[in-house]
């Protein structure tokens, strides 16, 4: 499937999840779409899973000079009712930040599957990894984000849940 | 340990879109439909919610503006080659080549059609289907034989064109066909050949034109000659094409 200036934006979407800056975002987006004019006028136009590989590992690039989160630092806890309010009051920009400081590859899993855009096929195409793999990293990035919106969302002012620990 | 179908919940896609696996819709309706709906309820509600966050995501003004004015990716137009080298389409050629084929062939087969020449056709296949053991013997000149099938059968006009009435015989039979009738049939000695007699076919306007020329029909390997003369058909039928009957057709009017 060929990209268009349609579907640019949700690239930008993944550029700005995966470094959770705006510049950084910007940056990652432009190198990926000027590489693609490049290929385009040499060769053949790169299809739209082209765009994401490429820039999910300008996002890498970037992100390994600052600060890297380890896997597994995070608490976990299971899926509250009540996630859906404590996630509505979150900004994009808070949301980035999160997805943003986990460790790759949970990162760029996390930030393709909630740009719902992709089907399984794709996904694991574009993150070269096995369902079970991707599974794995969505359900305890669900579990770590739940156990963050429990402590973050009373300082942001919502409602408190007092999830059980895993 | 999860099982295939639990893992692949744990990613199940956020907006339900046409196309998805078939693995995937499967588990998704068996988990909807078992204990574990409650627990996925909450899952696609906590993914949704997320993914709302993530459209929300606003787009830098200078980069819409990119989007919508600047022509940045080309829009793949597939060239001519490309579209014949796709395998759907050269699949659907050949099949349409073969499809042309045919009804070209059926259309050419049928293009100097004759009334009767469906009957020919129906009777070149009994021709080879046929052991001269189903007939009665009976060696004598062919065209000895119209008198027999007036006494004995009461076939009229049954007679063996003069062009292949001196073929020796090696057998004769009569018989009932479902669509062609009274048929007379015999084996003669020469080349396997076989000749047949049978009633001619009606035209459009319900009436039976003879004609004093040769036709051929062709079916299954075997070509049939035919001349039709006092509302009777004569055919002689052997293996193989036009020019092996043609032969004997132009030795007689030497």
């Amino acid at each position: 499937m060929p990209v268009t200036t349609e579907n640019l934006p949700q690239l930008y979407r993944f550029c700005f999840l995966m470094t959770g800056d705006v510049a950084k975002a910007q940056s990652a987006f432009q190198d990926t779409v000027r590489e693609a004019t490049i290929q385009s006028e040499a060769e053949e136009p790169p299809d739209r899973l082209w765009y994401f590989r490429n820039a999910r590992w300008r996002c890498v690039s970037v992100g390994e000079q600052d600060l890297q989160a380890e896997a597994g630092i995070f608490d976990e806890v299971e899926i509250s009712p009540e996630a859906p309010d404590q996630i509505g009051q979150l900004t994009p920009e808070q949301l980035a930040v999160w997805i943003s400081a986990a460790p790759e590859p949970q990162r760029s899993a996390l930030a393709l599957f909630y740009l719902d855009e992709f089907t399984l096929a794709e996904l694991l195409s574009v993150l070269e990894m096995k369902a079970g793999e991707l599974s794995e990293l969505i359900c305890s990035g669900r579990r770590q984000f739940q156990s963050w919106l429990d402590s973050t969302t009373a300082y942001y002012g919502g409602k408190t849940h007092d999830a059980g620990q895993v | 340990m999860p099982d295939k179908s639990e893992l692949l919940l744990g990613c199940a896609p956020i907006t339900e879109k046409p196309g998805m696996d078939r693995v995937m819709r499967v588990a998704i309706n068996r988990v909807r439909q078992g204990k574990g709906a409650a627990t996925f309820g909450r899952q696609q509600a906590f993914d949704a919610a997320i993914a709302k966050v993530v459209r929300d995501i606003p787009v830098d003004e200078q980069l819409a503006e990119w989007f919508a004015h600047e022509k940045m990716i080309p829009v793949v137009r597939r060239g001519w080659k490309k579209f014949v080298r796709n395998p759907v389409v050269i699949a659907m050629a050949i099949a349409l080549l073969v499809i042309g084929g045919v009804i070209a062939y059926r259309v050419h087969e049928h293009l100097h059609d004759f009334p009767s020449a469906d009957k020919a056709r129906r009777l070149l296949t009994v021709a080879a289907s046929n052991r001269s053991v189903l007939l009665d013997p009976l060696q004598t000149d062919a065209g000895a034989l119209s008198d027999l099938y007036f006494m004995k059968h009461r076939l009229e006009h049954y007679d063996v064109p003069a062009e292949f009435a001196e073929f020796k015989t090696l057998g004769t039979r009569v018989f009932d066909d479902d669509e062609v009738r009274r048929v007379a049939q015999i084996w003669i000695k020469e080349k396997r050949m076989q000749f047949f007699l049978f009633p001619a076919e009606v035209d459009k306007d319900g009436k039976i034109n003879d004609f004093s020329d040769w036709r051929f029909v062709e079916q299954e390997g075997w070509t049939g000659v035919l001349t039709q003369r006092n509302g009777v058909c004569f055919m002689a039928a052997m293996r193989g094409g036009d020019k092996d009957l043609t032969g004997y057709l132009a030795k007689k009017k030497e």
